[in-house]
């Protein structure tokens, strides 16, 4: 048992209940800082635990710690359990490292918010949720936590709640979300029913009879990570959650929450790997996500949604990584991603927030001299995004792809799905960058930031600019973290846990960067030609415009399959048979009561004499069939 | 065992059950009203007595004796209520005193 597992842990959730139970006697900066607090010594914690696992040889790295027995059912027992491995402490560092500098970021963001306090009570309640998730000992924990995590991105979603298109927002993701957790529920299960408990260690290492059921439990688990994650079909929720915050954006629907889903298949990887069709579903599903959500990307003119579907598109390769067993690849690109998907996101944030909130990157133009600092930034996290050295998304993106090369004829298709995807990224990462900070300032643009006043004043508070900086940094050399073939201590790192299933040759390594590099290059240059130098204006196909500004269509078609039913079937019943039989029938009920009443008080002359008669009256009745029945 | 047999008891048990039934039944002043109930009562004790004396045990003289006490007690609230009546100014019958006709 590891103490500062626990403290993690705990720490953040006493952020939420403090602030919750402080209300009003805490000042609103004071919240803020409190919630930076707590997370920070998760962070804290989540290194000590680290150094710990250090000390230990590599196969005794495994350290389940049970508070107390939670929940007991006949033979079944389930612990408030948790679990510190090579794996945990992995996502417990980036949860809890990029979830501090996000909090902090939150405090110069949300300054002035009216309900600043509740704000950070849920940005803790969510950081505690998600190290739930990463820690739990048993797949009933990491439900709980998968659910807490789905409440505190509703609550974030819809944070702005007098906005309804954020409270629509808010109850799709819960609602989409809510499929993928039944599914998890179904397949656990089926998994308790097969193997008598939901422990770890018991779980990864009994084989489970009967193809069909193994199959079952790995779809149902993938039904909950491809909702959790935003992968098709499942996907629709994820652009719409863009209505809450940005600093929620970066945190929970960029950096962690969503790709909770590649860390919950690499996690269970020992069950997917008995149902190898269904990780070879997962892989096929990452694969056209990227692609589909690159060319979405496209088009769409808010600036926090085009980064929304590139991160779709990036957990895309987690997927198609995690899928072809190449488990440290997944989740090294889970690291770098979150480094540079919150960079961008917060980057994106400094410029919503020195225009007055305004997401339309159509009103935008000619930042870069405005806001140097955002810009540098901002590029630097474009630079990775398209995967270009020696910047954090090259190293970890490469790796994906030559992964890919070593899984078969599948792994070669998936290969070529993933090389169009590096070309869309550059492509509309740069257009989302050209658009935004060169060529010149619009009108809009000078009325919010007057040539007069500070650079340093427009660009935001220092707790703003500082994580920023801070990710930044952490782009360009967080990459160096794993070199493919020369230098794996990643890898080397998660083999206790997950040893990946592909290996990639020195070759195959070599041809997948030159080609990415080449294709995000051509990516880059593509939008430098339309976007920068304007010297060709984009082509307007317009059945193709119409398809992507529409997203394939998918909002319709839920709304036409589900939507549109349910209503029509709840309408009819409430015509048909709420108002006639329910509502009637309860009418009825009221009055016959009444009338019953009226005529029974008939009987209370208030006059004692009859009482009397009528009590010798009854007994008179009484006593003749008492007399008569015997 | 000396004395009547136990048909006379009953009989004079019987009728003076009845005259207070009828008493409750017929009379309006409230004082009446209690009086007969007390006749009531004690027709009701007498039976007991004499069953208890028929069959020579001891619960049906026990029971009287309770429901002595309890047509005391009885005694004192229904007098206090006549009296609080008669405080009010109101008649003293009980076909006025309908207020709690439904």
């Amino acid at each position: 048992m590891i103490p500062a597992a626990w403290i993690c842990l705990l720490s953040p959730l006493a952020a939420t209940l403090l602030i919750t139970l402080g209300w009003n006697r805490l000042s609103r900066r004071g919240a803020g800082y409190l919630a930076t607090l707590s997370v920070a010594v998760s962070f804290v914690a989540a290194i000590v635990a680290f150094a710990a696992l250090l000390g230990d040889s590599p196969n005794e790295r495994y350290h389940p710690s049970t508070l107390w027995s939670w929940l007991t059912a006949g033979q079944l027992d389930f612990g408030l359990r948790i679990v510190v491995d090579p794996l945990s402490v992995f996502m417990m560092l980036v949860v809890s490292g990029v979830g501090m500098l996000i909090v902090l970021y939150s405090i110069g963001y949300m300054d002035g918010d009216d309900e600043e306090r509740r704000y950070f009570a849920y940005m803790a309640l969510f950081v505690f949720s998600m190290l739930l998730l990463v820690q739990a000992g048993n797949l009933l924990i990491l439900l709980v936590g998968w659910g807490l995590v789905g409440l505190s991105s509703y609550l974030l979603i819809g944070f702005w709640h007098d906005r309804p298109s954020a409270v629509a927002a808010a109850k799709k993701a819960f609602v989409i979300n809510a499929i993928g957790d039944a599914t998890f529920a179904l397949a656990l299960f089926l998994l308790i029913q097969r193997t008598g408990s939901l422990n770890f260690e018991v779980v990864f290492t009994q084989s489970i009879h009967g193809s069909w059921a193994i199959n079952l439990i790995a779809l149902g688990l993938l039904g909950g990570a491809v909702a959790k994650s935003a992968q098709l079909p499942l996907h629709t929720w994820l652009p719409d959650a863009m209505e809450g915050p940005t600093p929620v954006s970066a945190l929970i629907h960029a950096a962690t929450m969503v790709t909770a889903g590649v860390y919950l298949i690499v996690r269970t990887g020992s069950l997917f790997e008995q149902a190898p069709k269904v990780l070879e579903l997962a892989a096929g599903l990452g694969a056209i996500t990227i692609v589909m959500a690159g060319l979405i990307a496209l088009v769409q003119v808010d600036i926090k949604r085009v980064i929304a579907y590139s991160t779709m598109s990036q957990i895309g390769y987690m997927f198609l990584a995690a899928g072809l067993g190449a488990y440290p690849n997944a989740m090294f690109h889970l690291m770098t991603h979150a480094f540079f998907k919150a960079l961008l996101f917060m980057a994106a944030g400094l410029v919503i927030h020195a225009l007055a909130g305004e997401q339309d990157m159509r009103k935008m133009g000619g930042l870069n001299r405005l806001l140097p600092f955002t810009y540098v930034c901002f590029a630097i996290g474009a630079l990775s995004l398209a995967g270009i050295p020696p910047f954090a998304g090259f190293f970890s993106k490469d790796s994906i792809l030559a992964a890919a090369l070593d899984g078969g004829w599948y792994g070669e298709l998936l290969w070529v799905a993933g090389m169009v995807g590096t070309f869309l990224t550059g492509l509309y990462a740069f257009r989302m960058l050209f658009i935004v900070f060169w060529g010149e300032p619009s009108g809009f643009v000078r009325e919010h930031l007057m040539p007069g006043s500070h650079a340093h004043a427009r660009e935001g508070p220092l707790s703003m600019t500082s994580t920023v900086g801070t990710l930044a940094v952490l782009t360009v050399i967080g990459g160096f973290l794993q070199f493919a073939n020369v230098w794996t201590p990643l890898t080397t790192w998660l083999d206790p846990v997950a040893r990946p299933l592909v290996e990639a040759s020195g070759t195959q390594e070599a041809v997948s960067s030159i080609l990415a590099v080449a294709l995000g290059a051509a990516g880059i240059g593509i939008a430098w030609w339309i976007y920068g130098s304007r010297k060709a204006a984009a082509p307007r196909i317009a059945w193709a415009q119409n398809l992507l500004e529409h997203k394939f269509y998918f909002d319709e078609a839920y709304d036409f399959a589900f939507y549109r039913p349910a209503v029509f079937l709840a309408t009819g019943l409430s015509r048909w048979i709420e108002r006639p039989l329910v509502f009637g029938s309860v009418r009825e009920l009221v009055q016959g009561v009444g009338l019953l009443g009226r005529d029974t008080s008939r009987l209370q002359t208030g006059l004692v004499r009859t009482y009397v008669l009528l009590i010798a009256a009854s007994i008179a009745v009484l006593t003749v069939v008492f007399v008569a029945v015997r | 065992m000396k004395g009547p047999d136990v048909v006379w008891y009953l009989c004079v048990a019987g009728f003076l059950f009845s005259t207070g039934a009828l008493g409750v039944l017929i009379r309006r002043s409230p004082l009446i009203v209690l009086l007969s109930l007390e006749i009531m009562l004690n027709g009701a004790n007498l039976a007991l007595i004499a069953f208890s004396r028929h069959f020579a045990q001891g619960d049906g003289q026990i029971f009287a004796l309770t429901v002595m006490a309890v047509a005391a007690s009885e005694v004192v609230v229904g007098l206090g209520l006549i009296v609080a009546i008669a405080r009010q100014k109101l008649d003293l019958d009980v076909d006025k005193l309908s207020t709690l006709r439904g």
